[in-house]
């Protein structure tokens, strides 16, 4: 009952195959060794899970496997170009933006997201845009700061 | 060796493994796939309390897919006596005749696809006969539902030796403490206050889920675990496998959260017994929903009682607690008796009568999180003081700084309070949140208050740590502990002690994370010990380490302060040879307290001193409360790393705001019914305070590595009872259960004014 | 989750087909987000589910029509909507209520048509969309019918499309100069379901409400209209004590709902201060 899909991950093109009922997230860990992507509350709510998909974020564990066919599909493996972390990666170790490390990529991917669409974003609108992650370590002020610094970086054009 | 570099201790130094965890990249047990693994996934109970009639594993075993299915019968036949547990040896692997909470896993399905595996477990028909059940820990003293017919102490720590084997109890320990006369106290105070305060049962929703691997091997059986204690893993798996210890390894890469919940035994047991049974690779991993029937927070009920003189002076306090332990002991009974004697708080109090209860009833069991029952008991006293001073017309500060517990007096253990800053913690949130100054007190429908509490903590005692520095020729090194970093930054913090030892760079060190054959015994990450236990282990390895390079320097005739580390090793090797392997070492003194009476004069090595300052704003109309402003002060000694100290503090109080206002698990017939992130609300974004402060206090761990001392739990003491007092001191009600939901505000509003809800008596 | 087939119609006419030929266990599945969570759970357990996902894009598209109503694709995606100038325009309560309305990785996949047709009355949009006077549009394999949003609800995940018939498009009528506000309250932490949701749409002159609609969600099984709310409101002066008959017309009607976000009698008097905050929030917005 495995279907052949055809995806680019991280820009290369790939192939795989799947059983329908797998998420994105078991297509990731089995075929691909990618575990960035982490299944933890299994509804959509913590963020750990969040994938890239066509340049949207989405829940990687609410996301059907093979409808990623034919897609464009981001981890936070995907490294910046020249194989440097980038702007929002170097705030979040230089504000302590993290505790455990669990929610981190999805943070990462969530507040990369953020600056494309808002460049200065205000911490309303950063509350706002992260507050379908969660961290039970609690480093939301951290993260906050971290965005800003991003920010920054960004528009300074060292990143 | 090299001049002294940049000091190291002291320094806001990134977290080592900040790339790693960045990228996606670092390790977690959750990545491991092992070939020819197994994914076990667990069929539990429906019922709280019942004995089982049969297990009919048909139609699981129907499914395409299903490699095994394992019951308790099966485990008997490697491991003959398969209950384990900390304190008690009551928690069996899989249940054995009877369980004693719904979730109790009964039964495990194995198959090399999870999706599989989980199919057939929904497929496992299990016939109770359902038996009477205890839910409340009050009630629980008296029951006729028994939890367990008979007690099982474990043995394992050296304070709990005098636990026996009791029948027909629920009772699994009770700690008393007597100290002075209570009665004549009472008798002759000005004032006596009696209040009941109760906490709600929460869960430590690390987001790694619980994991387990279980590798068979030729000689050993290796165990790769997201737990807080490798040591202990191995030591029990050992025991219940009637192995020795060399023979089992258990690894342990980063934790994906912990906070108390991965601790002792928790999936480890059962996939070794599943790898021995199959002779492949087994792992278990939990979803989030199966966390809640793992380990959770102890619910419990204080009542305390004071005798104030009429100058405000505290002269007599009596506590009385009972922690909902669950079905399992777990850590209860050691948090029973070593939060059980700080119940009476930081203040200076001649006569004190402590008993403390750890309670078996059906519910999914209780242990650590994050403050070892410290929480609850700050709750109930610091609520306490700030109705005792609201009685007595006196500010709740000035009423604190008449009783504080100061350096060098008793606290009601016998144990002199020393290097314990519970007076400058108390003036510095005071000071923080402009205690003496004018306040806005809000209008019409909004109204403003605030509230301070303060809490402390005996760090538990005795526990030992040895770590080990592995010193190269090329001048970089290897630190080998047992301690998890499992977010803490303890890799960093131990790399710092290390680095400022050798007077070496930081990049130059690399931790190595625990592996029981490589990385030395360790008590557990648990209970914020490890900065001092094994911070003192880790300097006096890498002390060692710099005397015996001091010592081969010298006797190779070279100047030892200022020849490079290398040109050492070639000048005594001829080559780039050989190492350098410091050892440490480190168990603090104690004194184990008098049974009868608890009294000690060396209860702990050090305290932890933490408060909490809030401002409310309440919708009087609504009941919803919005903490405005947070403010955490805590003596953590002289901190190694002060923006991780910083995040520790916020975190914490952070994850105690969760706890405070809405987090409950909630139960039908001991049946969770909210078992899920949409049904359990942790806090988010949304919910932070806007203004959030930390401090720490200028204050010295004499004892410490470097001053040093531990910091996890204290942001979460004084956050509950600071956030009730200020709710009082918005709108004059008194809230003594936890969660403080807008609707439990709302309803305490309506009652104040004569009009209780419709559809209440 | 078990294993099931999946079916990839090109029209929404063939799923609706598919789905009215098949047996009961097949299920239509769009965003995915609601039926993937149904599927984890254990509750549903399809043998197929046939994807909305490769048909027309038609069904995807916003836009204003000659007659000056908004209609919505049912396959429009939350975000889509949040980003779209054209309801920003027409009813910009639309717009701020996304803001809160699940996460940005929800809004990014999940579809109207879905956020409608789950009928689980913690959402945010069927109360809003019925206050706007919304219709839905739907397609089975014979045609068709047009009825009133607030018709579509049966009961708590209960919605009265049959088999075979799905959601085509949503239609808002232009608004004119009606103003509209939705608040949602919740009383855990702040990204939980709403204890109670209420959208307010008012059609007012000055100081005189000429014509109101207030829709709860949340506290009932349904989204419901309070009409006796409604009434008190008609022809009357925007003032405090109006404001308060409203409030308590409707905490005396709403069919209200004890759960874990509060029992009944609590969320009846949510209800009161709501309802009067949003007719406030509407009259300044």
């Amino acid at each position: 009952m495995t279907r052949t899909i055809k995806f680019t991950l991280n820009g290369e093109a790939v192939t795989a195959e799947v059983p329908p009922h797998w998420n994105l997230v078991d297509l990731l860990q089995n075929r691909f060794g990618l575990f960035g992507a982490r299944e933890s509350c299994g509804q959509g709510m913590c963020g750990c899970c969040t994938v890239l998909v066509n340049g949207a974020a989405v829940s990687g564990c609410l996301y059907l496997a093979v409808f990623v066919d034919g897609a464009e599909v981001s981890t936070i493996e995907r490294a910046a170009p020249g194989g440097r972390l980038d702007a929002v990666q170097e705030a979040f170790i230089a504000r302590g933006a993290f505790q455990c490390g669990f929610c981190t990529p999805g943070f990462i991917l969530m507040a990369r997201q953020l600056l494309d669409e808002k460049p200065n974003p205000t911490d309303d609108e950063i509350r706002h845009y992260l507050s379908g992650n969660l961290c039970r370590c609690a480093a939301y002020p951290e993260i906050i700061e971290a965005v800003k610094l991003a920010a920054r970086t960004r528009k300074s054009g060292r990143t | 060796m090299a001049s002294h570099p940049a000091q190291s201790v002291g320094q806001s130094i990134p977290r080592l493994e900040g790339q790693a965890k960045v990228s996606g990249r670092a390790e977690y047990v959750h990545n491991l796939h092992l070939p020819g693994m197994l994914h076990g996934k667990i069929a539990r109970s429906t019922v709280a309390h019942g004995r089982i009639r049969s297990i009919d594993v048909t139609a699981a075993r129907a499914v395409p897919g299903v490699h095994r299915i394992v019951t308790a019968q099966d485990i008997h036949a490697i491991i003959p006596n398969p209950y384990y547990g900390p304190a008690f040896h009551d928690q069996p692997i899989l249940a054995v005749d009877k369980v004693r909470y719904a979730g109790e896993p009964v039964a495990v399905v194995l198959a090399t696809d999870p999706h599989v595996a989980e199919e057939a477990a929904g497929r496992i028909v299990v016939d109770y006969e359902e038996l009477p059940a205890v839910f409340d820990e009050v009630e629980a003293v008296t029951s006729k539902a028994i939890v367990h017919e008979v007690l099982k102490p474990a043995g394992t720590f050296p304070d709990l030796k005098h636990l026996q084997g009791k029948r027909d109890t629920n009772v699994a320990l009770d700690f008393r403490l007597r100290r002075g006369s209570v009665e004549r106290a009472f008798k002759e105070a000005a004032h006596v206050f009696e209040h009941t305060f109760r906490t709600q049962q929460v869960l430590h929703v690390p987001l790694e889920p619980f994991v387990s691997v279980a590798e068979p091997g030729e000689h050993a059986l290796t165990i790769h675990t997201a737990s807080q204690s490798p040591s202990f893993v191995r030591i029990e798996i050992a025991r219940l496998l009637g192995r020795p210890e060399n023979r089992v390894r258990v690894k342990v890469p980063y934790l994906g959260g912990g906070f108390g919940a991965k601790l002792y035994i928790k999936l480890e047991a059962l996939v070794a017994a599943l790898a021995l049974l199959t002779r492949r690779p087994v792992k278990v991993s939990l979803t989030m929903e199966e966390q809640f029937y793992t380990l959770t927070k102890h619910a419990a009920t204080l009542r305390i009682k004071s005798g104030v003189s009429q100058d405000g002076r505290i002269t007599a306090r009596e506590c009385e607690i009972w922690w909902n332990g669950g079905a399992y002991a777990d850590i209860g009974p050691r948090i029973t008796q070593k939060s059980g004697f700080t119940a009476p708080g930081p203040y200076d109090i001649e006569n004190v009568r402590i008993d403390s209860y750890a309670l078996y009833t059906n519910l999914p069991p209780a242990g650590a999180l994050r403050g070892f029952g410290i929480p609850q008991l700050v709750w109930a006293y610091e609520g306490h003081t700030d109705m005792i001073a609201r009685a007595l017309k006196l500010d709740p500060v000035e009423f604190r700084r008449r009783n504080i517990l100061r350096e060098g007096r008793q606290q009601a253990t016998g144990t002199a309070m020393k290097d314990a800053a519970i007076d400058k913690v108390l003036e510095r949130v005071a000071a923080r949140m402009d205690w003496g100054k004018p306040f806005d007190r809000g209008s019409g429908t909004l109204r403003r208050g605030r509230g301070i509490a303060i809490g402390f903590k005996a760090v538990i005692a005795p526990t030992t740590s040895v770590a080990i520095v592995n010193l190269y020729a090329d001048g970089s090194c290897s630190l080998y502990c047992s301690t998890v970093d499992m977010g803490q930054g303890s890799d960093t913090a131990m790399a710092q002690i290390v680095a400022e030892v050798l007077g070496v760079p930081l990049e130059s060190i690399t931790v190595v994370h625990p592996d029981t054959d490589v990385t030395p015994y360790d008590m557990a990450t648990l209970g914020s010990r490890s900065m001092y236990h094994m911070g003192n282990a880790v300097k006096l390895a890498a002390e060692d380490a710099r005397d015996k390079l001091l010592a081969m320097a010298r006797e190779l005739g070279l100047p030892a302060e200022t020849t490079p580390i290398p040109d050492i090793f070639r000048k005594k090797y001829g080559m780039q040879a050989g190492n350098i392997v410091g050892t440490g070492s480190f168990i603090p003194t104690y004194q184990s307290p008098n049974h009868e009476t608890g009294l000690t004069e060396n209860a702990t090595p050090f305290w932890m001193v933490g408060a909490t300052g809030v401002e409310v704003e309440v919708d009087t109309e609504t009941g919803q409360v919005k903490v405005t402003r947070l403010v955490n002060v805590a003596d953590v000694g002289r901190p190694v790393n002060p923006a991780i100290v910083a995040t520790q503090l916020s975190g914490a109080s952070i994850m105690q705001l969760g706890f405070t206002l809405f987090e409950k698990m909630e139960f039908q017939a001991g049946q969770c019914t909210n078992a899920s992130l949409a049904g359990y609300k942790i806090p988010g974004m949304l919910d932070l305070p806007s203004g959030i402060a930390n401090e720490t206090v200028d204050a010295v761990q004499h004892t410490g590595p470097f001053g040093a001392k531990g910091v996890g739990e204290t942001g979460t003491f004084g956050v509950s009872p600071a956030i009730a007092n200020a709710i009082e001191d918005a709108v004059g009600v008194r809230l003594t259960s936890l969660p403080l939901t807008a609707e439990a505000v709302y309803r305490a509003l309506r009652a104040k004014e004569g009009r209780a809800l419709g559809d209440e008596s | 989750m078990s294993p099931f087939e999946l079916l990839e119609p090109r029209t929404l006419r063939e799923a609706a087909t598919l789905l009215a030929s098949a047996e009961s266990s097949v299920r239509p599945i769009a965003g995915g987000t609601a039926v993937m969570l149904m599927m984890k759970m254990g509750v549903l357990r399809p043998s197929c589910l046939v994807s909305l996902r490769s048909v027309e894009e038609s069904y995807s598209g916003i836009q204003k029509g000659p007659d000056g109503a908004l209609r919505i694709g049912a396959l429009a995606t939350l975000a889509a909507l949040e980003r779209s100038p054209a309801v920003r325009s027409h009813a910009p309560v639309i717009t701020r209520a996304l803001k809160t309305l699940s996460n940005v990785r929800v809004r990014n996949v999940a579809t109207v048509g879905g956020h409608l047709a789950h009928a689980d009355p913690h959402m945010d949009l069927p109360p809003i969309l019925i206050a706007l006077g919304a219709s839905v549009t739907t397609v089975d394999a014979k045609g068709g019918r047009s009825l009133p949003l607030e018709k579509l609800y049966a009961g708590y995940l209960e919605t009265t499309l049959s088999r075979g018939e799905l959601i085509g498009e949503v239609t808002i009528p232009e608004q004119g100069k009606r103003r509209a506000a939705y608040l949602k309250c919740t009383t855990r932490s702040a990204d939980d379901w709403p204890a109670l949701g209420v959208a307010a749409s008012l059609d007012a002159d000055g100081g005189a409400i000429r014509d109101a609609r207030i829709v709860i969600g949340a506290a009932t099984d349904t989204p419901v209209r309070l009409v006796n709310a409604e009434e008190a409101l008609r022809g009357a002066r925007a003032d405090d004590a109006t404001l308060r008959r409203s409030g308590e017309a409707a905490a005396a009607e709403a069919a209200v709902i004890g759960d874990q976000h509060g029992t009944a009698a609590y969320k009846k008097e949510l209800v009161r201060v709501y309802v009067s905050r949003a007719i406030r929030a509407a009259l300044s917005s």
